[in-house]
């Protein structure tokens, strides 16, 4: 098992003629991914590689039973893009695109929820299940199949650390980019809940960042009984307050969001808070320990 | 992106909410004595125009009744420092006389899948140390209810004129919000004056910069911060790249935001200290895109030694490293420059650098302490 996607799911690509898509569509399917359809209003008929690009989602549903969609499209079109997936009826939705209005985020969740779509992004390198499949432009060579399920609200530091699960041989279940906006498609709380019931994923690790309020739902979970081990690394500990560090969520506005509070939470939750990146693999490999001592 | 506190009343007022007369005034010789004979009677609010938080506690508000008085705040305002930076303009204004100070803010929250309504009986300078506010979860904008945000209102403000007269606002702040692409309206105070009347006593406004494609008067906005920076630092801004100046000596060159964070307190850790956030992943991986980056941090004197670190999935590395060799080969300035590149084609890496004599750091922590060694702090 895995969340979300594994080897089944059949996946089309909206934008899928663009530069980002044509790349996507080859690395993906390199990986294993079921990439069984384009979408490209206007180009209906053409092909990328070799896949059929069709002129809507409903289009390349109806020929190819595609379920999920990945969004290659400019910021200004995802929204459009993005609804067309998810009242299609595809059962996930990954858009990646930053520079999104928070407010088309706003309606594409609220979508999501009254279709039963699983909507991961925006803001983020798309979701990856290793061994089976990946949605997004992340490294390939960074995943290896495993047991931590991993949440990160930044891409770049999803890569660096499971590239160092993978070294210390700890695979992954999934990983998830739930993205650096203050409004998102998955939350971390919905991600967790999504690993609780993954029997492949043994602990989690939770990649997090000052600002925002997310990471008092990760140590809500922790603190529950029958939990699964969480780990984290929260960054941000250097950085001052009031000011924006990329992400539109990553801004401490008061004490809540800062580094020194988050770390104080998720700790007295009983999670395994790493005090730095070169001390995440301890603190993922803690956490994996005391599951198999719970086992045992 | 935030708007002064007169440019969100101008926004605020073309809502219709009433928000108080007041002349704004900049920093030039003559142009108290132009704004003059425009100002309301005395006594009169006078209050200096930044972004930066505290303004109040830091005198950034006072109170005049005299022309002398007028004259010598306005020049001591324009010469203080709030936060970072001295007043680009003030606000002068009729001093409002106050029965109540409330407090009233709509913005984007994650807990609530979009906006949230906040309402606090006890409005002013002190409002985060008080009992935090009551919270109305909106969701999505076309979610707010009349009756829901009147019972929570219940619970907190007993005068119910006023009451029903802040439910209705907030309806209003709540549509004005979504059709302009607001992320934040906050007034506070938001005041009853001695007649009963409703007026907006102040105004943070907060725009999504990145709605700039379907509102005009963001784009403006945005055009007009890259106008306020200086130009090595307009040049970074205009490949998208994101820059929060820091104070140590480390200029650091990275790409996604958590990562770009990560080395941050990694080199803290090693005991050093980073000069700046720079991601410059928004924009292009490539000569264009990186140049600009480097002429800024070589052309910084706080600057020691330059730390390229870079992970990137989408982003290829012999990309990246293609445009290091040509950057390097144009470069002036001797800082030293260390490398960590990692991610997709990374092992095409080592035969791009090896063209230029430079060396591409394997692990993230061998690179950052390098640059700590570099920047003269002790390990």
């Amino acid at each position: 098992m895995s969340i979300l996607l594994d080897r089944s799911n059949r996946v089309l690509v909206q934008g899928v003629t663009g530069q980002m898509g044509t790349f996507f569509v080859e690395d993906a399917r390199k990986y294993g991914t079921q990439v069984v359809a384009g979408v490209s209003p206007g180009r209906e008929g053409a092909s990328v590689g070799d896949v059929p690009v069709f002129g809507s989602v409903r289009a390349a549903r109806e020929a190819t039973g595609a379920d999920t969609a990945i969004v290659f499209v400019p910021p200004a079109a995802v929204l459009g893009a993005a609804l067309e997936a998810i009242e299609g009826g595809c059962r996930l939705v990954v858009a990646t695109a930053d520079e999104l209005p928070v407010l088309d985020t706003i309606e594409l969740r609220a979508a999501a929820r009254a279709n039963g779509t699983a909507l991961v992004g925006p803001n983020s390198p798309g979701i990856i299940s290793p061994g089976k499949a990946k949605l997004g432009f992340m490294p390939s060579f960074c995943y290896t199949q495993g047991n931590v399920g991993v949440i990160s609200r930044s891409g770049s530091l999803s890569y660096e650390c499971c590239k160092r699960l993978t070294l210390a041989g700890m695979g992954q279940s999934t990983v998830i980019g739930i993205g650096g906006d203050p409004v998102k498609g998955t939350t971390a709380a919905e991600a967790l809940e999504l690993f609780h019931a993954d029997m492949e994923t043994t602990a989690v690790l939770y990649l997090g960042e000052i600002g925002g309020s997310e990471e008092l739902f990760v140590a809500e979970y922790a603190a529950r009984s029958g939990a699964k081990p969480v780990a984290a690394l929260i960054v941000g500990q250097t950085a001052p307050p009031g000011k924006k560090m990329g992400h539109a969520a990553a801004l401490i506005g008061s004490k809540a969001e800062g580094h020194q509070a988050k770390v104080a939470l998720l700790r007295d939750a009983g999670v395994r808070v790493a005090s730095g990146l070169a001390q995440m693999v301890d603190a993922t490999r803690a956490a994996l320990a005391t599951r198999e001592c719970a086992a045992a | 992106m935030m708007m002064l506190e007169y440019e969100g009343k101008r926004f605020l007022a073309s809502a219709g909410i009433p928000v108080p007369e007041g002349v704004v005034i900049g920093n030039g010789e003559r142009s108290l004595e132009e704004a003059r004979p425009r100002m309301p009677a005395f006594p009169l609010a006078v209050k200096a125009q930044v972004r930066s938080g505290g303004r109040g506690k830091q005198g950034g508000v006072q109170q005049v009744k005299t022309d002398d008085a007028l004259a010598a705040t306005v020049a001591r305002l324009f010469d203080t420092r709030f936060g970072e930076a001295k007043p680009a303009a003030l606000l002068v204004e009729s001093w409002l006389p106050i029965a109540r100070e409330t407090y009233l803010s709509v913005a984007v929250d994650g807990r609530a899948d979009g906006y949230v309504v906040m309402y606090s009986p006890r409005g002013g300078v002190d409002i985060e140390d008080g009992p935090p506010p009551a919270r109305y979860p909106v969701g999505t904008p076309w979610n707010f209810r009349i009756h829901e945000l009147r019972k929570v209102l219940e619970g907190v403000e007993a005068d119910y004129q006023w009451r029903e007269k802040v439910v209705a606002l907030a309806q209003r702040l709540v549509r004005t919000a979504s059709a302009h692409d607001c992320t934040t309206i906050e007034i506070n105070p938001l005041v009853k004056l001695t007649d009963g009347a409703l007026m907006a006593a102040d105004a943070k406004v907060v725009r999504d910069e990145w709605a700039g494609f379907r509102n005009q008067e963001i784009r403006q906005y945005r055009e007009a911060e890259k106008q306020r920076a200086d130009p090595l630092l307009r040049d970074c801004l205009n490949m998208q790249h994101m820059y929060v100046r820091l104070d140590g000596n480390i200029g650091l060159i990275s790409g996604g935001a958590g990562m770009t964070m990560a080395v941050m307190d990694m080199i803290a850790d090693y005991g050093g200290h980073p000069a700046c956030f720079l991601d410059c992943s928004p924009g292009p991986t490539s000569t264009r895109g990186y140049r600009p980056a480097f002429a800024m941090l070589d052309a910084d004197p706080q600057v020691k030694v330059i730390l390229v670190s870079v992970f990137g999935g989408g982003t290829q590395m012999q990309r990246v490293a293609k445009s290091m060799k040509e950057v390097m080969a144009e470069r002036k300035s001797s800082k030293p420059v260390i490398f960590r590149l990692d991610g997709t084609n990374v092992d095409q890496v080592p035969g791009i650098f090896v063209q230029f004599g430079a060396h591409n750091h394997a692990r993230l922590e061998d690179a950052v302490a390098e640059a700590v060694r570099l920047s003269g702090a002790r390990l």
